[in-house]
């Protein structure tokens, strides 16, 4: 028989090294092709880029290219629009969605349960955006991003209330006993007992919040109107749709680089926690 | 087998409750905030959609009334809502398999926590923080006539390949879905990730034991006790990818011709040209195909997790 160690693993060294062969081989067409191209074409200039290859500059326009984008892309613009909308509304749906799903997980009233339910929904049901969009300018919050933070909130908050209702009620109650025996209010009890309990599940809902709503592209597609309140991603469109000739690459590229730094560098820093907070499980619940 | 599965159960039951404050109102007031942004900003619009969509509602007249089926006669007649129904229905499969495919083949390859594995599952996620827009602008050159790809297969190829991925119907529909399922495949891979490293590892060590080769120990025990992140995965990708815009507006916009114009591309065109109750009446369409999708769906997994 052989010793414990191989067959709890499973694998023999040979296998192991044809598996990680396989990966890098899949690797590099599936992700360091494509990001390569991205890189090498961001640097060139337009005649060169018109092509676009493997194959680095032979004349290297990189600062000619940024400024460019700066300049005509709106980008500082799109930026400064990204984190007014992003922040508010990460920092609310985890606030509001945290303090719903604490009710809804200790809760066994109907109309709560109701509520819950459609909130639930609100995940997989697509957003209604002509309604919405109806909606926003009934409200005067058109001419502003306020009308799309709202719409954003009201349409993200529902993973969290799931995601941290079903984490609730794997906690025993005992912590937000003893604090009310204590004579904590309610809310101290949410604010200094449940939500620090609740940052692993939190910090998970958080990044793909951030994921989501730094790369939405569909709302702010209907609802923000004019350059002044483009985020990023529309800012990244108008760009490309702006060239007359066709698409310039060297310029779209460095766009969607400059469009992408602000998420890739969080992640480089967040990494591991991010992995590990994803594989533990915080996205099935 | 029967009792090993029972035992893997992946159900969490909640603590029996017997204590009950008396007071509960408190409950209602912190539910509040998102109870109301929910009912304003979702539940409302989502309704309003189903009505707009029965409603004569143009840009060209301030008269709003009802006109039944008119709006989805019309677009029926038009052939839109047929074509964009068809589209969206393959750009979704395409999309939800190679999530699924790649995603699962990953997380077997990548279960195990180590260093190595966690290189790979960090390069691998790279993708899922793109735009989708973006994601679809680098494809769209790495696919051009004369991009990398055909480079590199005309190196194979005697007399080169120019071939326009992105130019003919179903080239062009393959490779969309290809694009937004490479955005996401990362995500699906942690998904399926955890899903195996929720297996107990009784389970899989009893049937190793047993004499189980590592093809029946997947399918006969892993595949089975992976219910919840199938459930997750499956419904997530595909429901997700009926509502898909960014990657058709940064490669194709719906063409060539309308060979990849998803619902939510044909929605967009209405609604700029002024048929707004036509718009709705096909955004309501994309709603009605994540409903008959998703509920039938959902119900067949959860049998089948509870049938283990």
């Amino acid at each position: 028989m052989k010793p414990q160690s191989t067959w709890v693993t499973g694998a023999s060294p040979l296998w192991e090294t044809a598996k990680y062969a396989a990966l890098t081989l899949f690797a590099l067409p599936w992700v360091a092709l494509p990001l390569w191209v991205l890189l090498v074409n961001s640097w060139k200039p337009d005649a060169e880029a018109a092509t676009p290859s493997i194959h680095l500059p032979d004349t290297w326009a990189v600062w000619d290219n940024l400024a460019i984008v700066i300049e005509q892309g709106q980008y500082l613009t799109g930026l400064k629009n990204s984190l007014i909308v992003v922040v508010p509304v990460v920092l609310a749906v985890l606030l509001i969605g945290s303090m719903a799903a604490w009710s809804y997980a200790r809760s066994k009233s109907m109309s709560l349960t109701v509520t819950y339910f459609i909130t639930a929904l609100s995940i997989i049901l697509p957003p209604a955006v002509i309604p919405t969009v109806v909606l926003v300018t009934k409200l005067g919050l058109t001419g502003s991003v306020a009308g799309y933070i709202f719409a954003l909130i009201g349409t993200r908050v529902g993973v969290i209330v799931f995601l941290t209702t079903g984490y609730i009620k794997g906690l025993p109650r005992d912590y937000e006993d003893a604090a009310l025996i204590d004579g904590a209010t309610r809310w101290q009890t949410y604010w200094m007992v449940i939500l620090p309990l609740l940052r692993p599940v939190l910090f998970t809902a958080a990044v793909m919040t951030v994921i989501n709503v730094w790369n939405e592209f569909f709302f702010a597609l209907y609802m923000t109107k004019g350059a002044a309140n483009a985020t990023l991603p529309l800012t990244l469109f108008n760009f490309a749709n702006a060239g007359m000739y066709g698409i310039r690459w060297n310029l779209v590229f460095t766009h969607v680089i400059l469009t992408s730094l602000p998420l890739v560098f969080a992640y480089v820093v967040l990494q591991r926690r991010i992995m590990s907070g994803l594989t533990e499980g915080g996205v099935t619940g | 087998m029967t009792s090993l599965s029972n035992q893997g159960s992946l159900h969490r039951r909640g603590p029996t409750r017997t204590a009950r404050a008396p007071r509960n109102t408190y409950r209602f007031w912190f539910a509040l905030p998102t109870i109301a942004l929910v009912a304003v900003f979702f539940a409302m619009p989502f309704v309003a959609n189903g009505v707009l969509s029965f409603l004569r509602w143009t840009g060209f007249s301030s008269s709003i009334r009802f006109n039944g089926l008119e709006n989805f006669r019309s677009m029926i007649a038009l052939g839109i809502l047929g074509n964009a129904t068809k589209v969206t229905i393959l750009f979704a499969l395409i999309t939800m398999t190679t999530q699924n495919v790649i995603g699962l083949v990953l997380a077997k390859a990548l279960q195990q926590s180590n260093r190595i594995n966690s290189v790979f599952r960090t390069v691998f996620f790279v993708p899922v923080l793109m735009s989708p827009l973006a994601a679809g602008y680098i494809w769209a050159a790495v696919l051009s006539p004369d991009g990398p790809v055909n480079q590199a297969l005309s190196w194979f190829v005697p007399g080169g390949v120019s071939y326009a991925w992105l130019g003919h119907s179903w080239s062009a529909l393959i490779m969309v879905g290809l694009i937004d399922g490479w955005k996401w495949s990362g995500l699906a891979t942690l998904v399926y990730i955890a899903g195996l490293n929720g297996i107990p590892r009784p389970v899989t060590e009893a049937a190793l034991l047993d004499g189980a080769g590592a093809w029946k120990r997947f399918f006969l025990v892993e595949a089975p006790l992976l219910a919840p992140a199938f459930t997750f995965n499956i419904t997530v990708t595909l429901v997700g990818s009926f509502s898909a815009l960014d990657v058709i507006f940064s490669t194709t916009k719906g063409g060539p011709g309308d060979a990849t114009s998803v619902l939510n591309a044909a929605v967009y065109n209405q609604y700029g040209a002024g048929f707004f109750g036509q718009a709705s009446a096909l955004s309501s369409m994309i709603a009605l195909l994540v409903i008959v999708t998703a509920v039938p769906l959902i119900l067949y997994l959860r049998k089948k997790e509870i049938d283990q």
